[in-house]
């Protein structure tokens, strides 16, 4: 059997990036995936650290914190390498370390980010006379009317207009955002005739929900070049059509750079001699297989997708590697009642702790695996949600463990 | 919590989170079906306790993408088939259902007739133009696939093999049984150049796989307890059954259990193995024959679906790469055919269109040969493309030549 430079187990924004760029770095890499990972049910934005300027808090971060065994450098280099993955499906994002871009979710408030779809850019909506918010006919959980009052509370002395167009796209089915973006693509035309209907001008905003087709830009490059006003895209609910954009970026970065990716291939446990890692196990339904590599990189999640699990309470398992999981211990520590309040949630720390090249640590920091990385939702130590850091955490600890 | 159990236990695991929605190539092509999540699942949920019958079940293909999709472990397909079964049992079947469904059946009864098969070969052409397919249900676009003279079954004493104390089952599966004769006897050639005996049971059933996408579940119950039986049987001898087709693979090794759960199932299931799953295992314990001579094609490997699923890697690429071909991947998705499905007349298009991808990608012709271990995933290329492929073992059985 062949010997795998990296494996990388997961197939979520961490495991496709780092996959991404250990294979970029002349790597041979295999990628283990069970189930299709978080990128079809997220928003496609990747958030860095909620604060004006992200860089500068990074730096002011506590030493635990995963951004500080990651590093800005590092920080930086995946942030840019994600937007040319993105531009080579010609998905073009916006975007920097120092600053925030809004964008406008599907209840119509602002949420701010790091790296943004250029179809989801806000940052002109300040200047605009007329906003136009647009519904589609049969379209699942987007409220024009409710998108336009709550913008209201943000750009007060705009004019906004809510118009409900229909692209006749029922079948025998309630339609999402996915089944519109599929339609639409390479079928553009009837929605471009419905908003030139609008007659918006050339300083006037169209919010429309993420239906621009599921390949990169295309669909929504035929709707621009004849549309004078800005349109712009919401974010929405699962599965979300900009999640499943960059998703398809990557499989197609990946599929370019000869990386071997196995679908519903379940790993339950390592092959370790000493402090290194030689291979994985994966079980299917009636045997195993070894899958053999020189280094593997960690990338299962958090709890939200089994790469941690608790069975008994206070006891979270690493289930692969049974590698010691931080946990803040205590029932009072354990979480906050007020699950909207503005102070974190204690299990959200969960996960494993590491040195600076995310190789992972026992309770006592004695590194466990020289050639096991951790990256990531496993990583642990920070509220990745309240933090608003998720995004950035899985890119750029990918980033630094590809590349050690 | 094991993965490992009887798929109506498993809608329980479903989160709601889409992924399988956003997965499925049948929602993608057709506004109609309402996708993996609210069919199977959702009413999986129930046991299938309440009389609602989902209607758009019937555009479910089977090709198992929700279950690969899916992050909990949800037996998505098979819930969908299960509520299938539950439908056939108050509404009849067509006659082009119950056609495709018994392959098996027409095959044995054809073969009964002297000549039968130049002229049920003959007969279906006439069938194509005259419109009786496509009357029947059928449809019409598609070649039936044509009858081989010789079934394997019957032509496999003829082929000399030398004893061995090494010996494997092999399970044809109908297709190759029925009209592919030659990837069968690829397969002798291989095994016997590891040093092993090839054995056919002629009391094998087929596997089974088109009756449950028809919702004829009880009959399929009947096969699977006959084969299982006979499995249990051979695994007691120490002999492994091994199948070069991957639909027939993942029914025996897997759907059987996830559709019937009682502990034989799993119990055969560990005594069959895919062909180039069992070829790898040789390699790795170091008795794998690698004394090649040298291949030089450059192929295109269709995956089929059927075998993404099994959870065994690409052990097809890995050989005929050591063997000295270059092995290039379509990664086009599925090719829309799924078994019996792109065979029926209202699912022809649909099946087309799933497919567009791939052809797209294989009229690019940049290869020697385009390789597929699954037959009818064969035939859809040759369809769709006017480019016929091959099993991964013919090229294979050429390296020991």
């Amino acid at each position: 059997m062949k010997i795998s430079d990296v494996i990388v187990i997961g197939g979520g924004l961490a495991g496709f990036m780092a996959a991404a760029v250990a294979a970029n770095h002349q790597q041979k890499v295999m990628l283990l995936t069970y189930g299709s990972g978080s990128l079809p049910l997220m928003s496609g934005t990747i958030d860095i650290i909620n604060a004006k300027a992200p860089d500068a808090a990074i730096k002011n971060l506590p030493a635990h914190h995963p951004y500080k065994k990651i590093g800005l450098k590092a920080i930086d280099s995946a942030a840019k390498f994600f937007c040319d993955v993105a531009a080579q499906a010609n998905l073009p994002y916006v975007g920097r370390l120092s600053a925030q871009i809004p964008v406008v979710t599907a209840v119509g408030t602002l949420k701010y980010s790091c790296l943004v779809p250029e179809s989801m850019d806000a940052s002109n909506l300040v200047n605009k006379k007329k906003i136009f918010v647009v519904e589609i006919k049969g379209l699942k959980d987007f409220y024009a009317a409710m998108i336009a009052n709550n913008l209201k509370k943000y750009f007060p002395d705009k004019t906004f207009d809510v118009a409900k167009i229909d692209l006749k796209l029922l079948g025998g089915r309630d339609i999402t955002c996915m089944d519109a973006a599929q339609l639409l693509t390479d079928n553009e035309q009837q929605l471009a005739n419905e908003l030139k209907s609008l007659k918006a001008a050339d300083d006037d905003a169209i919010i429309i929900p993420p239906i621009l087709g599921v390949m990169g830009n295309f669909s929504r490059s035929v709707i621009t070049t004849q549309i004078r006003a800005e349109v712009i895209e919401t974010t929405c609910l699962p599965p979300s059509p900009p999640g499943i954009r960059l998703q398809r970026a990557f499989i197609k970065y990946l599929q370019k750079s000869g990386v071997r990716v196995f679908e519903n291939s379940k790993v339950v446990r390592g092959v370790v001699e000493g402090k290194k890692v030689t291979g994985v196990v994966v079980a299917n339904v009636v045997r195993e297989k070894i899958f053999r590599a020189k280094k593997v990189i960690l990338a299962t999640g958090g709890f939200y997708s089994g790469g941690i699990t608790m069975r008994d309470f206070d006891n979270p398992v690493e289930p692969i590697f049974d590698i010691p999981v931080f946990f803040p211990t205590g029932a009072e520590n354990w979480s906050n009642k007020n699950l909207f309040s503005d102070k974190p949630q204690g299990f959200s720390m969960t996960g494993i702790l590491t040195n600076d090249n995310l190789n992972p640590a026992d309770e006592n920091g004695k590194i466990l695996y020289d050639n096991l990385h951790v990256v990531g939702a496993n990583l642990g130590g920070c509220d990745k949600i309240f933090e608003r850091s998720a995004g950035g955490i899985a890119i750029s600890s990918a980033y630094k463990a590809a590349t050690i | 919590m094991s993965d490992k159990t009887q798929a109506i236990f498993t809608g329980d695991r479903c989160l709601s989170c889409t992924s399988c929605m956003a997965n499925c190539p049948v929602m993608a092509a057709v506004k109609e079906y309402r996708g993996p999540k609210l069919v199977g699942p959702a009413h999986g949920r129930m046991h299938f306790s309440q009389e609602d019958i989902e209607e758009s079940l019937n555009y479910c293909s089977n090709c198992k993408s929700c279950d690969r999709a899916c992050p909990s472990g949800v037996a998505v397909s098979t819930l969908n088939m299960l509520q299938r079964a539950e439908y056939y049992k108050k509404h009849g079947h067509l006659r082009s259902e119950d056609m495709l469904a018994h392959g098996e059946r027409m095959a044995k009864l054809i073969r009964k007739i002297p000549f039968g098969a130049t002229f049920s070969n003959i007969g279906m052409g006439l069938g194509k133009t005259l419109g009786v397919f496509s009357a029947l249900g059928i449809a019409g676009e598609r070649n039936m696939p044509a009858y081989a003279s010789t079934s394997f079954k019957d032509y496999f004493p003829r082929i000399k093999q030398t004893a061995s104390g090494k010996k494997i089952v092999m399970f044809t599966g109908c297709f190759i049984n029925d009209n592919e004769p030659q990837v069968g006897e690829a397969f002798v050639k291989v095994m016997n150049a590891n040093g092993y005996e090839v054995l056919i049971d002629k009391g094998f059933n087929c596997c089974g796989s088109p009756l449950v996408v028809m919702g004829f579940l009880d009959e399929a119950r009947q096969h699977a307890d006959n084969n299982v039986a006979r499995i249990l049987d051979w695994k007691k001898k120490g002999i492994p059954v091994v199948t070069p087709c991957t639909s027939c693979s993942l029914m025996l090794k897997e759907e059987y259990h996830e559709l019937f759960g009682e502990e034989q199932f799993h119990e055969a299931a560990t005594n069959v193995y895919d062909a180039f799953e069992f070829l790898e295992i040789l390699q790795e314990r170091g008795e794998f024959n690698d004394n090649f001579k040298p291949l030089s094609q450059k192929l295109l490997y269709h995956v089929p679906c059927h075998l993404k699923s099994q959870a065994i890697g690409l052990p097809a690429q890995d050989i005929l790469e050591e063997a000295g071909a270059k092995v290039n991947l379509a990664d086009a998705g599925c090719c829309g055919i799924s078994g019996n499905y792109g065979f029926r007349k209202d699912k022809y298009e649909i099946s087309m269109k799933i497919g567009a991808k791939l052809f797209e990608r294989i009229k690019k012709k940049d290869f020697d040969k385009v390789i597929s271990d699954c037959g009818t995933c064969r035939m859809q290329i040759h369809h769709g493309t006017d480019i016929k492929p091959v099993h991964p073992i013919e090229i294979l059985a050429k390296a020991y030549a």
